[in-house]
């Protein structure tokens, strides 16, 4: 049976976790990543976190706050076989707009490789595979309907198929992200874990951000 | 009960070479390249001025690149392509070229350069009713999708799934690689001693995957089997492999354990093979680690075709199929003076395949790497 055994999420003033229920809030995403390594939500710095792009951001703070939640202890000297699946409604859309407005503006001479690297779906999950040592399977998924009830089930079934035996599932924009941690469950853990179908359910019929964060609360 | 099998029963391609599977398969047997002086946009200022693109497609006006070459390749009847199939589209850009429009001219709107207008407008050109997924891991698009679609058949969630994938040269992509100096100012030329980068290029394709039951109830050809696959991340950096190559190499062990067979068991293995210097060393290193001694034939196609991005492991897969089904071990064209660390592992040369599996890998940005087994029906 595979559960979720930690979830984090992050709006643009608050964040939270719902199975140890921590919350606060912060002013910018700068702060926030502060705050997260003051509170040891984030074990160590985010490396180059500066250069990020904002979903990169919101997506490694949120999977530390459900990492956290998991009790899931990482190092950056130790990878392990977790796996990442990311989603959204737009893919890197401001990303790709951010890059070619500034090649444009430059002449189209030079185009800046910082800004070109965010051009890819994938690369906020990749960079959180990085800081967080996941070397299971990375992938970015599109689904056309329910984006985060479709992404718990997919991730759910790529731990059955056995591709990796922990997935992270996260949602995340420049506004908003939540993330998932799934596995297996283990009877000898004294860790709470939710039921996967339980937490789908749940959401299944909501789309407001908010009124998904308060039902899981709940 | 016996175990599904996931079966391709149809696939077509779009490359620089041309239209169709053989023309691509004949170019890369006549080792000559298909990368060529590209003529879409101003390089001047760029590292290179070389690309692999599809001869005959108009950029910068109506439709997009990938629409120009998909449609030919989908609006064909003779496929059949079930109305129920699941579709999965892999891309890294997908209609890039009409952001580039929306930004250079106003001649576009931004907004249709996302990928799920894209997924619209395939999905209505295959004449699908059914829901389905856009895949987007970097470089590893199409074989991870093409991983994905197999896992939906294998575990029975599924009896038919339409792969697609495509990206395109675009001015968007082509300068982004110029600034990270990835490109080699003349031709990929993997594997080489004198390799200095990838040279970029262009693809469409599909494939259409269906269970061995249902398959067989619709009198589809087969033209081989996705017997396995291993998914894996670096986790090390961004632009750059794992230099030990260890991440891949736990991708291959990764399939060879999902397709239950042995590195004995392989007959040839298709590369990621971009021409950088750090990816090809990479991949030998992985292939020591898997195969130790045990020397396998290796080829990249990507001298020939160019790195066509999200397109690449569709298209590799294919012509994987295609290596199979002929006992031919193609050639790695532009390979002139093997690398020490490549020796004795690739040639210039086409071989006879001795083997009925073959294992074609991807890696990417974000270290992302892919493993798929392909076996022979």
């Amino acid at each position: 049976m595979i559960v979720i055994k930690g979830i984090g999420w992050i709006t643009l003033t608050r964040y939270g976790s719902i199975i140890k229920k921590l919350q606060g809030n912060y002013n910018d995403l700068k702060s926030l990543h502060s705050h997260l390594q003051h509170e040891s939500v984030l074990k160590y710095a985010i490396k180059n976190f500066g250069r990020f792009d904002a979903v990169s951001k919101m997506t490694c703070c949120s999977i530390a706050i459900a990492l956290n939640d998991a009790g899931i202890i990482y190092s950056e000297h130790m990878k392990h076989d977790t796996g990442i699946l990311g989603t959204n409604n737009d893919g890197c859309f401001e990303s790709n707009l951010a890059y070619f407005k500034d090649y444009v503006s430059c002449g189209r001479t030079i185009a800046r490789g910082n800004l070109f690297i965010y051009t890819l779906p994938s690369t906020p999950i990749a960079e959180a595979a990085i800081y967080f040592g996941c070397q299971g399977p990375l992938l970015y998924i599109k689904f056309q309907h329910n984006q985060i009830p479709s992404m718990l089930r997919y991730a759910g079934k790529m731990i059955l198929r056995g591709e990796t035996s922990k997935m992270i599932a996260v949602e995340a924009n420049e506004k908003k992200a939540v993330c998932f941690v799934l596995g297996k469950q283990d009877s000898a853990s004294t860790m709470k874990a939710l039921s996967l179908e339980g937490v789908v359910d749940t959401i299944e019929k909501i789309s407001d951000f908010d009124e998904m964060i308060r039902m899981l609360n709940n | 009960m016996t175990e599904t099998k996931a079966v391709v029963v149809a696939c077509d391609i779009v490359t620089p070479y041309g239209w169709g599977i053989d023309s691509c398969w004949n170019g890369l047997l006549s080792k000559k390249t298909a990368i060529g002086r590209l003529n879409r946009f101003p390089t001047e200022s760029f590292l290179a001025q070389n690309a692999a693109v599809v001869p005959g497609l108009t950029y910068g006006q109506d439709e997009s690149i990938v629409i120009k070459m998909l449609k030919p390749l989908l609006q064909k009847n003779i496929y059949s392509i079930p109305e129920d199939a699941f579709l999965v589209l892999a891309t890294t850009a997908g209609e890039i070229d009409k952001l580039e429009r929306h930004v250079l001219n106003e001649s576009a709107d931004a907004a249709s350069s996302r990928p799920d207008k894209l997924f619209e407008k395939i999905s209505l050109l295959c004449g699908l009713s059914s829901p389905g997924i856009i895949v987007s891991a970097a470089c590893a698009s199409s074989s991870i999708a093409a991983a994905q679609a197999a896992g939906m058949i294998i575990s029975n969630e599924r009896d038919c799934v339409m792969v697609v994938a495509c990206d395109s040269v675009s001015e968007f992509v082509f300068a982004g690689f110029s600034s990270l100096m990835a490109l080699d100012k003349d031709m990929a030329k993997p594997f080489d001693r004198n390799r200095n980068g990838l040279s970029l290029g262009e693809a469409s394709g599909f494939l259409l995957l269906m269970s061995e039951s249902r398959a067989l109830r619709e009198n589809r050809p087969v033209i081989g089997e996705i017997a396995g696959w291993g998914l894996t991340n670096d986790a090390n950096h961004m632009t750059g492999p794992s230099r030990d190559g260890s991440g891949l190499a736990l991708a291959i062990h990764k399939a060879l354990k999902s397709a239950n067979v042995s590195e004995k068991d392989i007959g040839c293995f298709s590369a990621h093979g971009t021409g950088t210097i750090y990816n090809d060393s990479m991949e030998i290193k992985a292939l020591r680690t898997v195969f130790g001694n045990h020397k396998v034939p290796v080829y990249s196609i990507k001298g020939g075709t160019g790195h066509t991005l999200g397109a690449a492991g569709l298209l590799e897969i294919i012509i994987a199929f295609e290596s199979l089904n002929k006992k031919i071990v193609p050639p790695t064209v532009n390979l002139c003076n093997i690398d020490n660390e490549a020796s004795g592992w690739v040639s210039s040369e086409p071989l006879t395949l001795d083997g009925s599996v073959t294992i074609s890998t991807n890696s990417g940005f974000g270290g992302v790497n892919s493993a798929v087994v392909l076996k022979k029906y």
